[in-house]
């Protein structure tokens, strides 16, 4: 089997010095390959975005997480950048006095050897390129991330971020919510635009109606901090129709242990 | 508590010595003597005095300091000639060592003075006779330190605008040095009714390898309807002890933007001070300082509404690190009568470590019912989520850092409205950031 995979390995964590929130997740997704992630609401779906992103709000107790066959469990999240990770966040912050052009140009050089920075002409063809996937302005670079965006314009510059960067593998944590159909398409359209043998992404959603936009190769369900089924895109519809109780019946967990893991 | 003593830098016979050299009028002789009556009457301060508390006074100390009476030499350094290249200000002079060393005077506008004090002294005595010691002085409470310079002051810069003149080019003054001690200088501004000018002080110098305490006093005189752009920048070396104090009166309808920036120096005080004297006037007060490596940064502010419908509007931001700190003291102060005031104050501290530490005293005096006024202070450190989102594109912890420490100081950066002095304070905080390739080019 090839190692060209995102891999989650057995992940025990908490909140740092706190409540025990993942108990054992095991997921992977081959490079190539976009995969969904459903699931109730406190069933630690969100946390496991941040966690694989090295936010340091939170503590692994055990198992592992490899990009490519590498653990990165030891790396700092610019380290983790580099290796080849990216996550589009729930709730992107805000940093007043930079703007996306030059934030973008930190960021890609962070990833080049000191004396090949990005060139001039390069970077603009690229961001211009992002751009026009997302149906954006093009004076959108040149705004101070993230001040005074919209909700919606923030998942945007997110994904407009992810496609300038070209990470190896992307976690989409709730990209679609709060999103109206047509800013839904954009952001899919851009997801999209990404995809191909060199890209994995793990796509974080509440709603089934992100899938008919991007078609996930397999979904998987987290409940109790643990991937608890893992099927087809059919599993998405059915989920959409029937809720998450028949999954949890079947698998002998009450709603409740869900809602604990959110207290 | 450290307490401050004189040391007899400034003796009764060295005053006198210092007013047959200049070969002043008897008026400022007398002026100075009277100063310096104030001065040896005056107690240093203490860690008691409001105006001075959590300063860390021994920093300011000035005992065993021999006058500065001349330069070393009147050559102007390449840093300097850089620097003039590169400002805003387009009529310069450079005064180092309390001598003018180089002049570039370009203005022809009718009526307009911008000189040195002491060939304004010469040429222009009525009118610098009518203003010197007319906003900073022995009976508007002068202070320790604004009187020690009241008395030695050795010269500095006099800018006139008669009425109704706009002076088109940004003016400013070089102030450098190249030996230790104890020096004084001084900046007058006049501006008339409905006249307009852009002025600039710029404190730098080479390493000295000696210690120099510099005072410095800014007198600022806005007539009716004036407006003043009036940029303190200090960057001097870390030799450097700078203890200064701006002063404006406002009449009606002046409009005053400051910015204070420390950068540079061991320890610097600086004292900005308004009072709006006439209806409608507006103060707009905005301070920059970032300090590193043990540096002491100390403000004291006050926006004294005097008079009712006017305007202030202060926001001073710092970022510190490396066992640096800071003190920020601020007073609105309101006088019956004053309604309608508007007036705003705020100090914001970013702290990037643990051995840093800022205090922020903001105050309040409202002694009228009709008025808007808020004051807010805030010190922290960076935000976690901010600098996890920016590492998590891959910056480097050093570079998050300076994306961080910029954002911080956009606030204030962002309402600098000259494009020159806006750089380079960019690029000293970027150099003192350890971003590669800046130091080189400062």
């Amino acid at each position: 089997m090839s190692d060209n995979r995102l891999e989650i390995r057995n992940l025990h964590a908490r909140i740092a010095g706190g409540e025990t929130i993942l108990k054992g997740v095991d997921l992977i997704v081959p490079s190539g390959e976009v995969h969904a992630l459903m699931g109730p609401n406190g069933s630690g779906k969100s946390t496991l975005a941040k966690l694989m992103a090295g936010d340091p709000s939170y503590e692994v107790l055990d198992g592992d997480i490899l990009i490519d066959g590498e653990s990165v469990l030891e790396l700092e999240p610019d380290e983790r950048a580099r290796a080849g990770l990216y996550l589009a966040f729930q709730y992107p912050v805000e940093v007043p006095g930079v703007s996306i052009a030059n934030f973008l140009r930190l960021a890609l050089n962070a990833r080049r050897e000191e004396g090949d920075e990005v060139g001039v002409m390069e970077f603009y063809a690229k961001l211009q390129r992002a751009v026009k996937a997302l149906d954006w302005d093009e004076s959108i670079i040149e705004r101070n991330l993230h001040e005074g965006f919209s909700g919606g314009e923030k998942k945007r510059s997110e994904v407009l971020q992810l496609l300038v960067l070209e990470p190896r593998y992307a976690i989409l944590d709730e990209s679609d919510s709060g999103l109206d159909v047509d800013a839904l398409k954009v952001v899919a359209n851009g997801v999209n635009a990404a995809r191909g043998p060199n890209f994995g992404a793990l796509v974080i959603t509440h709603y089934q109606r992100l899938l008919n936009y991007i078609v996930p190769d397999m979904v998987h369900v987290m409940s109790s901090g643990r991937v608890i089924e893992s099927g087809p895109k059919e599993l998405a519809m059915d989920l959409d129709a029937k809720g998450y109780d028949w999954i949890r019946e079947k698998h002998g967990i009450t709603a409740s242990g869900d809602a604990v893991a959110h207290a | 508590m450290a307490t401050l003593t004189d040391g007899a830098v400034l003796t009764a016979e060295a005053l006198e010595a210092l007013i047959a050299r200049l070969g002043e009028p008897d008026w400022l002789a007398a002026e100075r003597r009277a100063a310096w009556r104030t001065y040896q009457a005056t107690p240093f301060p203490t860690g008691r005095d409001e105006r001075w508390r959590y300063t860390q006074l021994n920093r300011f100390a000035i005992d065993g300091l021999e006058l500065v009476d001349a330069p070393r030499d009147t050559g102007v350094s390449d840093r300097i000639a850089m620097r003039i290249t590169d400002s805003d200000a387009e009529g310069t002079l450079v005064l180092k060592g309390g001598e003018l060393v180089r002049e570039d005077r370009r203005l022809k506008q009718a009526g307009v003075i911008f000189t040195d004090l002491r060939t304004a002294l010469r040429d222009h005595e009525d009118l610098v006779r009518k203003h010197l010691y007319s906003v900073v002085n022995a009976g508007d409470g002068l202070r320790k330190y604004a009187a020690l310079n009241a008395a030695l002051w050795t010269n500095g810069t006099f800018v006139y605008v008669p009425k109704d003149v706009e002076v088109e080019l940004p003016l400013g003054a070089f102030h450098t040095a190249d030996r230790g001690g104890l020096a004084g200088g001084r900046t007058l501004i006049v501006v008339e009714r409905n006249a307009k000018v852009t002025y600039l002080d710029e404190f730098t110098c080479e390493p000295l390898g000696e210690r120099l305490v510099n005072t410095g006093v800014t007198e600022i005189v806005l007539g009716d309807g004036a407006k003043l752009r009036y940029v303190s920048l200090q960057n001097w070396s870390r030799d450097v002890v700078q203890l200064n104090t701006i002063r404006a009166h406002l009449a009606r309808d002046a409009r005053l933007e400051s910015l204070t920036v420390s950068l540079g120096g061991d320890a610097a005080r600086a004292e900005v001070e308004v009072s709006l004297q006439g209806p409608g006037s507006e103060s707009e007060m905005l301070g920059l300082y970032f300090a590193d490596e043990g540096q002491h940064y100390n403000q004291y502010t006050v926006q004294h509404h005097a008079s009712h419908h006017a305007h202030s509007d202060l926001l001073f931001k710092g970022a510190l690190r490396d066992a640096s700190s800071a003190v920020y003291s601020g007073v609105i102060v309101v006088d019956p009568g004053a309604q309608k005031t508007d007036a705003y104050q705020t100090n914001r501290n970013l702290l990037l470590d643990g051995e840093s530490e800022a205090v922020s005293i903001p105050q309040l005096e409202i002694k009228a019912n009709d008025v808007k006024c808020s004051h807010g202070s805030t010190t922290g450190p960076v935000p976690e989520d901010q600098r996890f989102y920016l590492m998590s594109r891959g910056l480097r912890p050093e570079v998050a850092e300076h994306v961080l420490v910029t954002g911080f100081l956009y606030e204030v950066m962002s309402r600098v409205t000259l494009p020159k002095v806006a750089q380079y304070v960019e690029r000293v905080v970027q150099a003192k950031l350890g971003v590669p390739g800046v130091k080189e080019k400062l």
